[in-house]
């Protein structure tokens, strides 16, 4: 997996670069906006690290271009800037993800991660956390390998939390996802589909219950 | 001693003044106005019935006869008996005396000239008062030489002759001045409160307005006095407007500056503590690094505080934001943390939105996440809540942790303040962030015991809460 990062402070460019190559990324780095132009349009990334406080063009801008000339490369902003306003413009330009420097490298690490596996699951409809491969247009599910049986809800349940792997996902929104529009469930289903599909995966990925909001996912991973 | 308190006077009041100067001097005026409208009105009339009155005399005076006066009796030819009784039919009684004041004909009853009377001025005619038989009188006494007899005659009209008339006038000269009285205060009332209406206006403005608002006034709506007003009004919100943009602006600035170079240190030291070239100093390296986060916190918290302080000057940063997004937000960020001391962090969240600085709340919530997470002990619970309460909503985290000293519970918000049980790591800039947090949004902090009267429970309570379907 091929990351460019757009940096021009050095020691955070540096930083950035040796992080995720340790954490088995292909990186490449340049130091503004016209140079990261020329690098995207010679060479495939999977993902672009670009921060916003660039010389000349900034970060946003270098997004906006990304997105006007029809690009869907994934994109992580970082800023040392931590207004809402920023956050807003930096996801409305078609920004995917947003971090607010300082930062921790495993996290940058582990955001970059699930940025390039919720493109390529638009792309590829593969999705794989840990031991389980999930098959978003045929709607199956491996465990190690093998099929697993699951019912139409329980593969719903699992969409969700999967595209979201590492993030809370709240009740409301899984009721949704299994909730058809002739029938009326209580949260309660969703407990009920939950702890069934816990008992059919096991050890092999975690689904953890955040009391009073939803589920999450573990990233395997992070 | 308490000293006795100071008598509050209260401001004049513009229009309070305005019908003070203008209402005691028209008052005067008006009252003024009917007294000289009163006499000035009598005095003509008086005039107009004396002068008839003394045409009676002289009528008297031609038509007494020198015969009827030396046989004592009086004869009355009809001229005279005509001018005597009027054209309203009330008798007015004559009397003919000699200088000595004897009478010589007409009515005993009717007073003699005064003494001392020359009968030089007026035409020779003089007026006066008398009774006559209990009845008011106005009476004319005539010098009339008779065959070379000094006499005088005097004509007594009862003065309800010219009541009447008089009153007909002063009525109608009244009823002018009281619809006057009545009309002219009512006129200055309501005209004062018009003229002060494009004031009372800006004031409700001024009223309705919010902190935040400081668009200019538009001084078109305002009259040519309070120009002045509003223009340094306007001048005043620009340069409040102005000093705390720049003040965001300066923040943005430090906050690039400082944070650029911290996440480099960290990132370096990160790699540094992990190299194999380093491990025997990589207990010290990770202090550093340790260090360096803590400052990079601490400048976090500090820039939070500069930022926060101007938000609550500008309204653009207002919107709309849910509360329960806001905590699984906060809790996705901790869980791991909280996962790893063994926590059990929850939310019990009701679906509500207020009007607020998302990015203040998000630090709000997260600092305040942050302390419940750093004093709960392994093993407790730490619960998020949002929802209405009363009017308004309300956010609040709860721990079983140690709880806060009563006596110190006034110092928590202080900025810079640590608590004596911390484990020394925080900025005691959380609760102080907090608590700016909640003035910027009007909002109320509340910092108690938890249930059972154990651990610590924050509660924000915002004076509204928007409809969750709006």
């Amino acid at each position: 997996m091929r990351i460019l990062i757009v940096e021009d402070d050095a020691l955070v460019a540096d930083g950035l670069k040796r992080g995720l190559a340790g954490a088995g990324f292909a990186v490449d780095q340049v130091g503004t906006a016209e140079q990261a132009e020329t690098a995207l349009a010679a060479d495939e990334f999977d993902l672009a690290v670009v921060d916003i406080g660039l010389p000349q063009i900034d970060g946003l801008t270098l997004v906006r271009r990304l997105r006007r000339s029809g690009s869907s490369l994934p994109v992580l902003i970082i800023t040392a800037r931590d207004a809402l306003a920023d956050r807003v413009d930096a996801l409305d330009l078609g920004a995917d993800d947003y971090m607010v420097k300082p930062f921790e490298l495993p996290e940058v690490a582990a955001r970059c991660r699930a940025l390039i596996r919720r493109t390529r699951s638009a792309t590829s409809a593969q999705l794989t956390i840990g031991a389980v491969a999930l098959d978003l247009s045929s709607r199956t599910v491996e465990l190690d390998g093998h099929p697993l049986d699951v019912t139409r809800r329980e593969w719903s349940i699992l969409e969700c939390l999967a595209l979201d792997t590492g993030r809370v996902v709240r009740k409301e929104r899984l009721l949704r996802a299994i909730a058809g529009w002739d029938e009326e469930l209580t949260p309660n289903a969703v407990e009920v589909y939950v702890s069934r599909l816990r008992a059919k995966l096991g050890d092999a990925v975690a689904i953890r219950t955040v009391r009073g909001l939803g589920y999450r996912l573990d990233d395997p991973a992070a | 001693m308490t000293p006795p308190p100071e008598p509050t006077r209260r401001p004049a009041s513009v229009g309070g003044r305005l019908l003070a100067l203008l209402l005691a001097p028209i008052g005067a005026l008006l009252l003024a106005g009917v007294l000289i409208d009163y006499y000035s009105s009598v005095g003509p009339v008086g005039g107009a019935f004396d002068r008839s009155l003394g045409d009676v005399a002289l009528v008297v005076a031609a038509y007494v006869r020198p015969g009827s006066v030396e046989r004592g009796r009086s004869e009355r030819p009809p001229e005279m008996v005509e001018a005597l009784s009027g054209l309203d039919g009330i008798a007015r009684r004559f009397a003919l005396r000699d200088a000595s004041g004897a009478l010589i004909a007409g009515d005993a009853a009717v007073p003699p000239p005064p003494k001392g009377w020359t009968p030089a001025a007026n035409r020779g005619l003089e007026f006066g008062d008398a009774l006559l038989g209990g009845e008011p009188v106005r009476v004319v006494w005539y010098a009339l030489d008779l065959d070379g007899r000094a006499t005088s005659v005097a004509v007594a009209e009862p003065t309800r002759v010219r009541d009447r008339p008089t009153r007909a006038l002063l009525t109608a000269t009244l009823i002018v001045d009281i619809l006057q009285l009545i009309a002219i205060p009512l006129l200055v009332v309501v005209g004062v409160r018009l003229g002060l209406k494009p004031l009372l206006a800006l004031r409700d403005h001024m009223a309705a307005r919010s902190a935040r608002e400081l668009e200019p006034l538009d001084s078109r709506s305002v009259p040519v006095e309070a120009h002045t007003l509003v223009d340094s009004l306007n001048a005043l919100f620009g340069r409040v407007r102005a000093a705390a943009e720049s003040q965001q602006k300066f923040v943005a600035d430090a906050a690039h500056q400082m944070r650029t170079p911290l996440a480099g240190i960290q990132a370096q030291l990160e790699l540094l503590e992990h190299d194999p070239q380093a491990t025997a100093l990589r207990e010290r390296i990770h202090l550093v690094g340790e260090g360096i986060r803590r400052l990079g916190h601490t400048a976090h918290q500090l820039l939070t505080l500069a930022r926060a302080e101007s938000s609550a000057t500008l309204a653009r940063d207002f919107r709309r934001v849910d509360l329960p997004e806001l905590i699984a937000e906060a809790v996705t960020m901790q869980l791991d943390r909280a996962l790893a001391k063994g926590i059990d962090l929850g939310a019990e969240a009701a679906p509500v939105r207020v009007t607020g600085v998302g990015w203040l709340l998000r630090e709000l919530i997260n600092n305040l996440l942050d302390n419940a997470l750093n004093y709960t002990p392994r093993g407790g619970f730490v619960t998020l809540r949002c929802g209405t309460r009363g009017p308004g909503a309300f956010l609040e985290v709860e721990d079983d942790g140690p709880g806060i000293a009563a006596m110190e519970l006034p110092l928590v918000t202080a900025r810079f303040h640590r608590s004596p049980a911390s484990e020394g790591t925080g900025t005691g800039l959380g609760l102080a962030i907090v608590s700016d947090v909640a003035d910027v949004h009007g909002a109320k902090l509340i910092i108690e015991a938890g249930a059972g009267g154990r651990g610590t429970r924050v509660r924000i309570e915002f004076l509204a809460a928007l409809d969750p379907a709006a």
